[in-house]
């Protein structure tokens, strides 16, 4: 008998409301609104009342997938990563960093952000990062 | 108060006659609903008195009945104050299946002080199972007689513009338990947009006479600062006094599954 | 965000989204609140009920309008013009508040002049709205204690978007509603991380902290704190690495937790420079169109399968804790880049999100004061650059601007890129519903929420509706220059006469099949928010 709440923050809308993730044995089943958040104060939209329902969903992407012969084909970890590490390094080496994009998010946090634009600018060496949401 | 509610929780827990006590859990400025299932974890436990008196309740009861359908082998304790107590008498009175059956779940209750119970305009700020604080006079709301009934209902009819559609006020309801609520069904939703019918508002409050225990979680909830209690006070004294609610859509058939 | 910048330094939200509900007037702009920040739309009730006036000024009859004390239905791509005739009113009066003009800022000669020909009859004509409503609107906010603007994508989405904001900067430091409490001006974030993607230095010209590229001070920290040789030129923006892929300057796209395919306008345009990428790598949660037309897609983590923290709209960095494994193999964003990185050749080893905050801490000045351990209280408002700074509720404290002087801009109104004619004779304009969430990859994964609402829709005044002889959820067939989509007509008086709204989530009808992709000269928004479209009824 194992339930958990954890405390999360919304990956919606910016107000940034948090709430608990409730989970059953591994599995979530629920949110509950932090009532002791500044931002929302035990209140949520409809979007945040359901945001644990995606997460488990059977669509999501779950492997690695490379392109070979036209189609997309699962392979492992190791192949997927070295396959991109290799191409980035030859593809540097032919024409020069700048012909390297990245778009990072406002949907990741901002550690996954900072090592992506980290990545691009001391690693690939450009500062071709930007991001979708412009506002 | 509290440590009273400690000392009962330890010993449910340590003589094996509970698996966990449903409660509260306090870490740092956060109050969580937290299942306790190890006696020493409970110097955590939280009444819910956040920044203000009773300003981090959640709908424990509601959270026990989806605990209790999942683990149907075990026994639970549950921390209640009077409002907690009446939606767990509720939940048994109406709905045979209700898994959270006196020999399954010990409340361990206790008492609000008067200053929350006016606040709440609370009819018995007390639980019977009260181990921890004391019987005191409760602080309802007088009726309204008919004129004013009238004229209050015409009000509520500009309420409902600022509604969200959030669904909160139904999600955090402990005795809104239905599987398939009548609010997300289609005939519920015929402008998909913004704001909703007055009858959004109306349908819920006619689920709610005999039923609503009037602690004010849907409100705590409710992110348009609409009075809902008052909505449902007054659509229980309209329909106790036989006039129907034209447009508001019955409760689903069959009755409760749990949900969280 | 760049607009805001120019004028005050920074581009963020200046108060807390407490704040809003002590506020005394509160003008709404180009933000349909309650649907897209429902959170925020929770103050400016509480406001209300706190005795706020609250002004509404959208080209739709939004939701808030109903509550609001005004609403007024400013022509589509008006905004900039309404604005000025706000502030040619408020000098015209006297209202202004010239003590802090005199104290804080610059440019205001230049201002004056450019608004002088904004009068009550000129505006009128441009915006429509009556003079009696601008006089109330200019009274209440100038007048006010504690003003403060609230605005969204309605006015940034346009070619004109970063003069807009420029705009509302304007009004503010006109009438000193900035830089005390509930009072300044607010723009709401649309999603949940930009305001952390920006700071993070998710953009082409910045380091992390706003730090520019091409300054040497800045690119010298950075290649010593990150141990590399740095590029010292700004890097591209997105349309910008779009027509590299198309002219073969670009050859690699590595896309994170987007779907450029649905949010950027004009869909085919993209499609066909994505086609041309060597290599397109694509990491996030579901499949989608983007990922579709990938060479290797990564599976990331969602939010609830790791640590991490984001910053919200107020600039609140909060900490998300990790509630349940991740599915199948998919590992947080974070890590894959880093292993990505250490195969590439560049060494990295964060062995937690904690470390890498603490880099972050370390290179970032707003985030100077920040840690895992002091985020798990309320989280912390930045800027917070120690360990004993308490974070920031409202910047630009008494009227000391981040930039040192506030700037005033003499903003011309232009009219939008694209305007009505013969062939294409209705306004479209886009925007969210309360259910859905941007390109929807989310939510219409979200049975309930997909319940709620299963498919887009058209919305149409009823004159319209009745000169197609279309009845409500009939098939629609909207046209523009640049593609056709189909959608079900919804009846209703929220738009007007000539007016078609189409919210943008849905793949099926994707709203940016039909958008202008013109595009802000500054900061590359393209114009979502006004095009000139075709409406039949669909055979
Ligand atoms: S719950 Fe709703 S209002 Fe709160 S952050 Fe999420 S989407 Fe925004
Ligand atoms: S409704 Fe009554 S029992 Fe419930 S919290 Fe208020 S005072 Fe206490
Ligand atoms: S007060 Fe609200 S939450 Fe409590 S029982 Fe009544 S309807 Fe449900
Ligand atoms: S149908 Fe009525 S009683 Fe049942 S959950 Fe929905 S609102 Fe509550
Ligand atoms: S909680 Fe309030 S806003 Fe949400 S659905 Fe209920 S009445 Fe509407």
């Amino acid at each position: 008998m194992d339930y958990k709440s954890t405390l999360s923050v919304c990956p919606y809308c910016g107000c940034g409301c948090s709430f608990y993730l409730e989970t059953i044995d591994g599995k979530l089943v629920g949110t509950k609104p932090s009532a002791t958040s500044p931002v929302n104060n035990g209140k949520l939209c409809v979007k945040g009342w359901k945001v644990h329902e995606f997460v488990q969903s059977p669509r999501r992407l779950t492997n690695p997938l490379l392109r070979k012969n036209g189609e997309l084909v699962e392979v492992s970890w190791d192949e997927a990563l070295d396959y991109v590490a290799d191409k980035l390094k030859k593809i540097k080496a032919e024409h020069g960093p700048d012909s390297i994009a990245f778009l990072a998010s406002a949907k990741i946090t901002n550690e996954d952000n900072y090592v992506l634009q980290k990545f691009a600018r001391a690693g690939v060496g450009t500062n071709n990062v930007d991001h979708c949401a412009r506002l | 108060m509290k440590q009273k509610i400690i000392e009962r929780a330890k010993a449910l827990l340590s003589s094996g006659e509970i698996g966990g006590f449903l409660a509260l859990k306090q870490e740092g400025v956060h109050i969580a609903p937290h299942l306790f299932t190890d006696p020493a974890e409970l110097d955590m436990l939280s009444l819910g008195d956040g920044q203000g008196l009773g300003d981090a309740r959640y709908p424990l009861v509601k959270l026990l009945y989806t605990l209790a359908e999942r683990f149907p082998q075990e026994k639970f304790g549950v921390m209640v104050r009077g409002c907690d107590e009446r939606a767990l008498n509720q939940l048994l009175k109406e709905d045979r299946a209700c898994p959270m059956t006196a020999g399954r779940v010990i409340p361990v209750g206790f008492s609000c002080p008067e200053e929350l119970a006016k606040a709440c305009e609370c009819a018995k700020p007390w639980p019977d199972a009260m181990v921890a604080g004391e019987k005191m006079e409760g602080f309802p709301p007088p009726e309204s007689d008919m004129a004013d009934l009238m004229a209050e209902l015409q009000q509520w009819f500009g309420e409902a513009d600022r509604c969200l559609k959030c669904l909160g006020c139904k999600n955090s309801c402990p005795v809104c338990v239905c599987h398939e609520c009548t609010l997300e069904e289609e005939a519920m939703l015929p402008q998909r947009q913004l704001p909703p019918t007055p009858n959004f508002l109306f349908t819920r409050a006619v689920h709610m006479v005999d039923r609503c225990v009037y602690c004010g979680l849907c409100e705590a909830a409710c992110p348009a600062g609409i009075p809902l209690k008052k909505l449902y006070r007054l659509v229980a004294q309209l329909v106790g006094q036989g006039i129907p609610l034209v447009g508001a859509a019955p409760r689903p058939q069959p009755q409760p599954a749990a949900q969280l | 965000m760049a607009g805001l910048a120019a004028a005050f330094g920074s581009g963020a939200m200046t108060n807390s989204i407490e704040e809003l509900a002590g506020a005394d007037t509160i003008f709404v702009i180009g933000s349909n609140t309650t649907a897209a920040h429902p959170l925020v739309a929770d103050r400016l009730y509480r406001a209300k009920k706190n005795g706020a006036t609250i002004i509404v000024a959208d080209p739709r009859k939004i939701q808030l309008a109903l509550t609001a004390d005004l609403y007024v239905s400013q022509a589509l791509g008006s905004d900039a013009a309404l604005i000025n005739g706000i502030a040619h009113i408020i000098i015209k009066e006297g209202w202004q508040n010239q003590q802090f003009i005199d104290d804080n800022t610059e440019g205001y000669e230049d201002f004056k002049a450019l608004v002088e020909g904004y009068t009550p009859e000129r505006t009128t004509e441009l915006t429509g709205v009556s003079k009696q409503d601008l006089y109330f609107i200019a009274e209440k906010y100038a007048k006010a204690p504690a003003g403060s603007i609230v605005y969204c994508m309605g006015i940034t989405q346009h070619t004109s978007g970063v003069d807009n904001v420029k705009s509302l900067a304007n009004l503010a430091m006109l009438t000193g509603q900035i830089g005390r409490e509930s009072t300044g001006v607010n723009p709401l974030r649309g999603q949940n991380n930009v305001q952390g993607a920006c700071d993070m230095g998710g953009l082409p010209d910045v380091y992390p902290g706003y730090q520019k590229v091409d300054v040497p001070d800045n690119q010298a920290k950075f290649a010593k704190a990150w141990n590399a040789e740095l590029s010292p030129k700004a890097g591209l923006k997105i349309p910008d690495m779009l027509t590299g892929l198309n002219d073969g300057s670009v050859k690699v796209l590595f896309v994170v937790g987007e779907n450029p395919m649905m949010s950027d306008p004009d869909q085919h345009h993209v499609e066909l420079a994505l086609k041309k990428a060597e290599l397109l790598v694509v990491q996030d949660i579901f499949d989608h169109q983007t990922a579709q037309l990938a060479h290797v897609v990564l599976p990331g983590a969602s939010y609830a399968e790791k640590d991490g923290t984001f910053s919200n709209t107020e600039r609140r960095v909060q900490r998300l804790h990790k509630a349940v494994e991740p599915v199948g193999d998919s590992k947080a964003d974070w890590e894959i880049t880093q292993e990505i990185s250490n195969r590439f050749g560049y060494p990295m080893n964060y062995a937690s999100p904690a470390e890498i905050m603490d880099e972050i801490a370390q290179v970032t000045p707003q985030y100077g004061g920040i840690n895992y351990e002091r985020l798990e209280g309320e989280g912390l408002l930045w800027p917070c650059p120690n360990q004993d700074h308490p974070g920031t509720k409202f910047l630009h404290a008494g009227g000391k601007f981040a930039r040192g002087k506030g700037l005033f801009h003499a903003i011309e109104w232009r009219a939008p890129a694209e305007v009505v004619d013969e062939e294409y004779p209705l306004w479209l304009t886009t925007g969210r519903a309360h259910v859905h969430y941007h390109t929807g990859t989310m939510t219409r994964n979200s049975p309930s929420l997909h319940a709620l609402m299963p498919e887009g829709f058209a919305e149409i005044n009823p004159v319209e509706a009745d000169r197609l002889g279309v009845s409500e959820g009939e098939m629609l067939q909207l046209t523009t220059r640049r593609g056709t989509i189909q959608a079900k007509a919804m009846i209703t008086e929220r738009v007007r006469p000539g007016m078609v709204f189409v919210p943008f989530h849905f793949m099926e009808a994707c709203a940016n099949v039909l958008t202008n992709p013109a595009l802000d000269p500054v900061c590359k928004i393209p114009e979502f928010k006004v095009c000139a479209v075709k409406l039949d009824k669909a055979a």
